[in-house]
């Protein structure tokens, strides 16, 4: 704080010089151009996220995955997807992953955030510290991690595996926003209801958990699309009789040919439109740009 | 409440045994716990052991050795020289070294890309937010493969950012090529939001009347940067930069499919050795255990700067 104040200082002997006001013409009009251009700066970076997701839809509808030479415009990439049995499986597969998987974070996930929140106890920090961990480690450390172990202690590479894995993945989203959500609840009104005869698990039903509702149904959310989008830590625990859709995905991208790319391209479009409108779903519901943004839970 | 009285007993024996405060913490902070201990803890602590131990005949021996270690780091024949210094490099400390500047170019074009975008958002009115958040979560919650698979459409010999140049009669760019610059290109686009939501979270708090009043005192535009926006937002700038560097250190879909075989970082080595061509479990856990130090070592240091909350709510 002292050197704002000494730059305070210097700066009033400078204010009387003359052309004080001319310079404060100048100053607005400067403000104004660096004001556009920090609006066209963030508008090219809004620009920079798009560019790949609409070249991609763009080359969905393409006769040849090339934009030169242009050889027209077609729906037949996206007709050959409903004869596509492969592909169909591995879809199911990761609908079921990644709905099985964010169940278990999100149980699990609200009850640490009820510990965190609401008791004090030894190791505290460390508990939060490793309940975070699963969202920092790099994915392939993970995965590496859970195959060499399952294949010793557990069901080895397979379907449990990867729910499992991707149930531990899904925990820290879960566990960060409902936490943000429970330090802003009143506790007041759960004493409230208790005052008034209600038994604890009544209080959780009609009051706690009304308020916390949309900030466990945008963990849910997270965790299940951070499953649903999973490949690398899937690609070391699910084995060879589990195929997700992202490995489905890969081994088209790895195998490239123009019927692939243009099938790829077909399935992404979908992928991005299915994102897309859930994206809009939740946000309408509940606030859970909110949540994503940190706005919820620095305002106590 | 269909069968309230047959309910009765079980609710009342659930409220008498969740009344006790040591039951109702072992509830709930017990699942998660377990959790953790057997899928998170174990593992590493498998890994590591798995680390040390010795390979025999496609088998692993639980002889304790540090063969592995030493294979990683003694013997490389690649000449480097920093100044005056000069070493050889094993191919895992090329992976580390390159991987290391790929992450750290990612962060930083991260940091300096988001940051006006982030700015730009704590001042939008809410209507206007709203829209622009949904264009930044959207790309954000698409799949991180599709987003790679994206940039391998635009780049490359023939991808569509050469074509493109090449209608307008600027030949094929041989930077575009599949290699170093598309991987960077690729992190930052994947984890720009990471960056962009955290930095949002902590200048979201900033008081901007703060700032108009230093520039009405008088303060140089870059005096404000420097002496107020810099330090009130430096918690999101740390935790931005971990969400960024951490990822792309460990990164294995952008340089496996951006860089075509050419561009060898850790993920890309780690993978090779523990389902690859390669497949050695010992090697691909002592190579991984590099990397939790590593990471385990930035953490430390960076949380006793910044505490977890601090971080926003990525």
């Amino acid at each position: 704080m002292s050197e704002v104040a000494t730059e305070t200082a210097e700066d009033t002997g400078e204010r009387t010089d003359p052309g004080v006001a001319s310079r404060l013409l100048g100053r607005a009009r400067v403000d104004r151009l660096l004001r556009s251009g920090l609006y066209g700066f963030a508008g090219l970076m809004l620009l920079f996220l798009w560019l790949p997701l609409l070249v991609i839809v763009f080359l969905s509808f393409t006769e040849s995955p090339a934009v030169v030479p242009f050889e027209g415009v077609t729906l037949d990439n996206y007709g050959g997807l409903a004869a596509n049995t492969d592909l169909h499986a591995s879809v199911r597969t990761s609908f079921t992953v990644a709905t099985l998987s964010a169940v278990i974070a999100t149980v699990l996930g609200v009850l640490a955030s009820f510990a965190l929140t609401r008791y004090r106890f030894r190791l505290r920090e460390l508990y939060r510290t490793f309940g975070i961990v699963p969202m920092i480690v790099p994915g392939v450390i993970l995965g590496v991690g859970l195959r060499f172990y399952f294949q010793t202690v557990g069901p080895g590479p397979s379907f449990l595996a990867t729910v499992l894995t991707h149930s531990l993945y899904g925990l820290p989203f879960v566990l960060l926003i409902v936490t943000a959500r429970l330090y802003t609840f009143d506790e007041s009104l759960e004493e409230a209801a208790r005052d008034l005869g209600a038994d604890p698990l009544t209080t959780f039903r009609d009051v706690t958990f009304p308020v916390i509702a949309p900030a466990i149904g945008a963990g849910f959310l997270f965790a299940w699309v951070r499953s649903f989008e999973d490949f690398i830590r899937a690609l070391f625990v699910s084995g060879i009789s589990t195929t997700p859709l992202t490995q489905w995905m890969y081994g088209k991208i790895t195998k490239a040919s123009a019927d692939n790319l243009l099938t790829l391209n077909a399935v992404s479009t979908l992928v991005v439109l299915g994102i897309a409108v859930a994206l809009a779903i939740a946000m309408n519901v509940g606030n859970v740009t909110g949540y994503v943004a940190g706005t919820v839970g620095e305002k106590e | 409440m269909a069968a309230p009285d047959r309910d009765e007993p079980l609710r009342g024996a659930l409220i008498r045994v969740l009344s006790r405060r040591r039951n109702s913490l072992g509830v709930t902070a017990g699942p998660a716990a377990v959790w953790i201990l057997l899928l998170l803890v174990a593992p590493l602590a498998f890994m590591t052991a798995v680390s040390f131990a010795s390979f025999e005949n496609f088998q692993v021996v639980w002889e304790p050795t540090l063969e592995h270690y030493r294979d990683l780091f003694v013997g490389g024949t690649t000449e480097y020289s920093l100044g005056p210094v000069g070493f050889r490099a094993t191919a895992f400390e090329e992976a580390v070294m390159l991987s290391y500047a790929v992450a750290t170019a990612a962060t930083v074009l991260c940091l300096v890309l988001a940051f006006p975008l982030a700015y730009v958002m704590a001042r939008l009115d809410d209507r206007t937010f709203k829209l622009v958040i949904y264009l930044v979560l959207l790309p954000f919650f698409t799949m991180y493969l599709v987003r790679a698979y994206s940039w391998f459409l635009l780049f490359g010999q023939s991808g569509v950012l050469n074509e493109l140049l090449g209608a307008l009669g600027v030949g094929p760019v041989g930077a575009l090529e599949y290699g170093v610059l598309p991987v960077v290109v690729g992190l930052t686009h994947a984890y720009f939001p990471y960056m962009l939501v955290t930095l949002y979270a902590s200048l979201d708090g900033l008081d901007f009347t703060l700032l108009e009043a230093a520039r009405d005192l008088g303060a140089s535009r870059v005096d404000v940067v420097r002496d107020h926006v810099v330090p009130l937002t430096l918690p999101g700038i740390i935790g931005g930069s971990i969400f960024v560097f951490i990822p792309s250190v460990g990164a294995f879909v952008t340089p496996q499919i951006l860089g075509v075989g050419k561009v060898q970082m850790i993920g890309v080595l780690i993978e090779n050795r523990a389902i690859g061509e390669a497949t050695n479990p010992t090697t691909a856990s002592a190579a991984s255990m590099v990397v939790v130090v590593s990471v385990v070592a930035a953490l430390f240091l960076v949380f006793r700067y910044v505490s977890l909350d601090e971080l926003g709510g990525v």
